[in-house]
């Protein structure tokens, strides 16, 4: 593990054994449980200062991971590290180390202002109650909850629900945030919100090791210097998301606004899709085959057929796409 | 001091949430009242002498006020140990706490002393209805060996409670302990009648039942003012059931715990 490390796990592995009804039981007295592989081999390194992201599908492994750096679950295999301090061996260090928010917006007591809530969890991480009250105060106010600190937590909406569980998170002022699925639940208006208090307040003002699990490309993608994908419990990759994708040996995704669309003869390298074809230019999805000079060939091509392209944007591929590259990738062997 | 000062907070909590609900604590006592009513006129229609074995010397009411006041620790610690963990499951709050340095012991514990305390506020309720409204005579003269009782008798009964949170952590759902317990204790614990009027075998059943050595204690001790020495061999029996069931309840809890750390399913309900 690295001397800059928050967050160091070696091939952690967790498998969930799937109770046996009693009808199993009656059944098949002596069987085995079934065993659902939640991590396998996981071995990443987040280092301080830095926000960096698990990004996968749901059921990925994402939350088991976070869960097991936050002491609430254990794992079958291997070791994990927050601040330097095995979570195996000290869960209450690791706890005083790092601020788990979690995805339930539920977590809070509903008939107790925001304020009574954060005095309440800021006794049970250990704050005296005037520190408690004072630091209350001061997450209140830097989350904008200020105005409605003293209002019963069942009247807040979903954002202000976020916010104070960011806020809780933060009360015994931790090094490490773990936040799982922070915007799943949010608007997009409050979702951007968040993912720019997280970048400018947390983590560059606050200096915060911000872990954020997502299956949110584009918010890994704005957030996070460097993350981790994963995919049944596997990491696929890791790296920046440039690292991450360059070098898959998958198609590029454009769109091209053409006008005089003639009749290109077949290219193994692409694949032409036109997707509306009315009074103006042609709308063509172009997946194009990732790297050489595929592109700028169909663009010479269309241009000497005598086209002319009125507009050409790259989409980004989307998350399963990126999956589904991966895991060919992997299976011929060249993940990395 | 930390511990302290931690559970403070969730007495605060607690009072918090119950004054929420503003009519809820007075409903209460209202109940309690009513409940004393009707035992006040059964007591009129069993009409029991005194020297009825098992009564020792006692009035009927009288002595199923204390039943009924007293039995009221066992519900709060059967209901609120196990009850506590599994709707703060379902809230989602159950995750939140573990999360922090707070061990799981404080956590159940703290979850736990608002019930408690809300117990002992009903249980003066009901001997001060039983007082002043039915000429119940409370003697004051044992009131210390009352009180150790009374402590030894929550931490009897917590036992038992913290024994049924391990189930409810583990399994999920409702332990067969509380259900067993509850009715054993209400049928075979002296709480209405004196197992001197039960058939043998039920007897027998009730000495291994904490409550039984509970309310016989505590009823010596204020309805009829016994000394300590005579309170001894309740005291005793309850003191070794602390030993069994308390060390019982923590080891179950924790081993609770760690299986559902392992399965993952800590705050799964």
């Amino acid at each position: 593990m690295g001397i800059q490390a928050a967050i160091a796990t070696e091939s952690l592995g967790k498998v969930y054994l799937k109770r046996r009804s009693l009808r199993e039981l009656v059944m098949r007295p002596f069987g085995r449980s079934e065993r659902i592989v939640g991590l396998r081999e996981v071995t990443l390194e987040v280092r301080r200062g830095e926000i960096f992201g698990l990004l996968g599908p749901n059921g990925a492994g994402k939350t088991t991971l976070l869960k097991i750096l936050a002491g609430l679950v254990l794992p079958t295999e291997g070791r994990a590290f927050v601040a330097g301090i095995d979570v195996a061996a000290d869960d209450r260090a690791v706890k005083r180390a790092i601020g788990f928010v979690t995805s339930d917006e539920r977590s809070f007591y509903w008939r107790l202002t925001g304020r009574e809530n954060l005095h309440f969890f800021g006794a049970l991480c250990g704050l005296d109650p005037r520190e408690c009250r004072r630091r209350a105060a001061q997450l209140l106010e830097a989350m904008d909850l200020a105005p409605v600190a003293d209002q019963q937590f069942l009247g807040y909406s979903s954002g202000m629900k976020q916010r104070l569980a960011i806020a809780r998170a933060l009360l015994h002022d931790p090094p490490i945030l773990c936040l799982d699925e922070p915007t799943r639940s949010l608007d997009p208006i409050a979702a951007k919100h968040l993912r720019r208090f997280v970048v400018d307040r947390l983590n560059r003002e606050g200096g915060k090791t911000v872990l954020l699990a997502t299956h949110n490309l584009q918010e890994a993608e704005e957030l996070c210097a460097r993350l981790a994908v994963l995919d049944r419990g596997r990491v696929l990759r890791q790296g920046s998301l440039a690292e991450i994708t360059a070098g898959l040996p998958g198609r590029d995704h454009y769109v091209l606004h053409v006008i005089g669309l003639p009749d290109l003869p077949p290219d193994r390298r692409w694949r032409l899709q036109i997707e509306s074809d009315g009074g103006g230019p042609a709308r063509v999805l172009a997946e194009v085959e990732r790297g050489g000079t595929a592109f700028s060939d169909l663009l010479r091509r269309l241009l000497d057929a005598g086209a002319t392209i009125t507009g050409c944007s790259r989409r980004e591929p989307g998350l399963q796409e990126i999956f589904d590259e991966m895991e060919a990738a992997a299976a011929r062997g060249e993940s990395r | 001091m930390k511990t302290l000062s931690t559970l403070g907070a969730f007495l605060k909590r607690d009072f918090l949430i119950e004054i929420s609900y503003r009519t809820s604590f007075v409903m209460q006592i209202f109940g309690i009242a009513f409940t004393v009513l009707i035992w006040y006129f059964i007591a009129g229609v069993v009409s029991a002498p005194r020297t009825t074995p098992g009564l020792e010397g006692v009035d009927y009411f009288a002595y199923v006020l204390l039943g009924l006041a007293f039995y009221h620790y066992l519900s709060s610690a059967m209901m609120s140990f196990a009850g506590k963990i599994r709707s703060e499951q379902t809230t989602g709050t159950l995750e939140a706490m573990l999360v922090t340095p707070t061990s799981t012991g404080t956590i159940v514990l703290g979850s736990s002393l608002w019930d408690f305390l809300l117990t002992s506020v009903k249980v003066i309720v009901y001997l001060a209805v039983g007082r002043i409204f039915f000429g119940v005579v409370i003697r004051f003269d044992s009131l210390l060996p009352a009180f150790l009782i009374l402590g030894l008798t929550v931490l009897a009964f917590s036992g038992i409670g913290i024994l049924s949170a391990a189930f409810v952590l583990y399994l999920k759902r409702g332990d067969p302990i509380t259900y067993l317990v509850a009715s054993a204790s209400a049928l075979m614990g002296n709480v209405f009648y004196p197992s001197e009027d039960m058939w043998p075998i039920l007897k027998t059943f009730s000495r291994f039942l904490p409550i039984t050595y509970a309310l016989h204690g505590l009823r010596r001790a204020l309805l009829r003012g016994s000394r300590f020495s005579e309170l001894l061999p309740d005291i005793e029996a309850l003191i070794l059931f602390v030993l069994v069931l308390l060390p019982l309840g923590i080891f179950a809890f924790r081993l609770a715990v760690r299986r559902a750390r392992q399965e993952g399913s800590l705050v799964q309900y």
